[in-house]
């Protein structure tokens, strides 16, 4: 690597950055190309996905050991039998419209539908009231003004009724349309799902096999790791995971090592057999 | 009742969480989708889910089925007989053929 920080350039497969002042953050983000801190930028190899779970080891870091050791079969060229799968179910879910995940069309109608249904059962009410009232009249047959009248407001109600009636059956067989729209958006969506639950379930799997391959490896190294006389506990077990994933993995780009765990830049290069930056 | 289907894996996440915080207005749960109770808590609990997550929840009342009042005799003969044919690996369309009972397509056609 070569590594410009300030107005200085040191190469090679270690560099001891202690005492400068630069995050070790800062640093990782300069080997990710992507770093603001402009004091500081390093030409190197393209960091891989073992960088994203050891790329910085430090005291406080957390580890999903699976993952990464999952990350660093890969990196070694190991491949999965999930992988054919996972590609084509990863195909198929790039082939479904990103269409519009909204329900307002159907709502809608649902809408329409409760709303004509109040206005004709109202108007059947209405009915339903004035004949009523023209039947009384008419076995009275009194007064012939008035029901003239109520015979008028019935004939207007009855009418209303029939449009409202029309109303309802219109909005219904909208609702009928846009239900079997809905139904057919569903199935999309529910063959999706399908497809992104076994797209998880490959990648979990494909994630324990490649880890599986690498394990042994890994707890070997594990064990050998240069141990922390100050520090113990979980914090600890994950420095030395994170040290025994970066030994194991094929690392192009430099790792961060931000731990007391080596004498030297040199010692922890050697002993991960990676370029190191010391931050 | 109320059935409540999800189509997506975060409403799926919101109807197992609203399952397991409201279990006494949940009647039956089948993973994406559960049954509600017929109450207002049910029609709350299922139009949270929808506000939340849209067009990816649906709802659903159902009514209860009674095979004497909503389905003609015919069908229920059918049901019936065909569960006691003698060879288990008839299939139906086979074994309703020359017979009274329906055919397959027949029933798909008709509406109940």
């Amino acid at each position: 690597m070569r590594l410009r920080i300030g107005g200085e350039v040191r190469t090679g497969r270690a560099v001891d950055l202690r005492g400068v002042g630069v995050e070790p953050s800062a640093v990782a983000a300069a080997i990710r190309g992507d770093g603001s801190d402009a004091s500081v930028s390093i030409s190197c190899p393209s960091p891989g996905p073992v960088h994203e779970y050891v790329g910085v080891i430090r005291p406080e870091m957390t580890l999903s050991v699976r993952s990464a050791l999952a990350a660093a079969a890969r990196s070694r060229g190991h491949d999965a039998p999930q992988d054919d799968e996972l590609a084509s179910v990863r195909e198929r879910l790039d082939a479904f419209d990103a269409h519009d995940s909204s329900d307002l069309a159907l709502a809608d109608a649902r809408r329409r539908v409760a709303d004509a249904s109040g206005a004709e059962t109202e108007a059947r009410e209405r009915v339903a009231t004035l004949q009523g009232r023209v039947q009384a009249l008419r076995e009275t047959n009194r007064d012939s003004e008035r029901l003239r009248d109520a015979e008028a407001e019935l004939a207007d109600a009855t009418r209303r009724l029939s449009d409202r009636e029309t109303e309802r059956i219109a909005a219904e067989q909208t609702l009928v349309r846009a239900r079997e729209q809905a139904r057919a958006v569903r199935e999309d969506r529910r063959e999706r799902l399908r497809l992104r639950d076994r797209a998880d379930n490959l990648r979990r799997t494909a994630r324990e096999h490649l880890a599986g391959l690498v394990r042994e490896e890994f707890e070997a190294a594990r064990e050998r790791a240069p141990g922390d006389a100050d520090s113990d506990g979980e914090a600890t077990d994950s420095v030395a995971s994170a040290l025994a994933v970066a030994r194991i993995a094929a690392l192009g780009a430099p790792v961060v090592v931000a731990c007391d765990r080596f004498e030297s830049a040199e010692a922890a290069a050697r002993w991960l057999d990676a370029p190191v930056v010391r931050a | 009742m109320l059935l409540v289907v999800t189509y997506s894996k975060a409403a799926r996440q919101t109807l197992r969480n609203v399952c397991n915080a409201h279990d006494d207005a949940v009647v039956q749960r089948f993973g994406r989708a559960a049954l509600f109770d017929s109450t207002h808590l049910g029609a709350f609990l299922a139009l949270r889910l929808r506000a939340k997550h849209d067009a990816d929840v649906q709802v659903e009342r159902t009514a209860p089925f009674n095979e004497f009042a909503d389905a003609p005799d015919a069908i229920r003969e059918a049901a019936t007989a065909y569960e006691r044919r003698e060879h288990s690996s008839t299939p139906y369309s086979k074994f309703a053929a020359g017979t009274d009972h329906p055919d397959p397509g027949e029933m798909a056609d008709r509406e109940l």
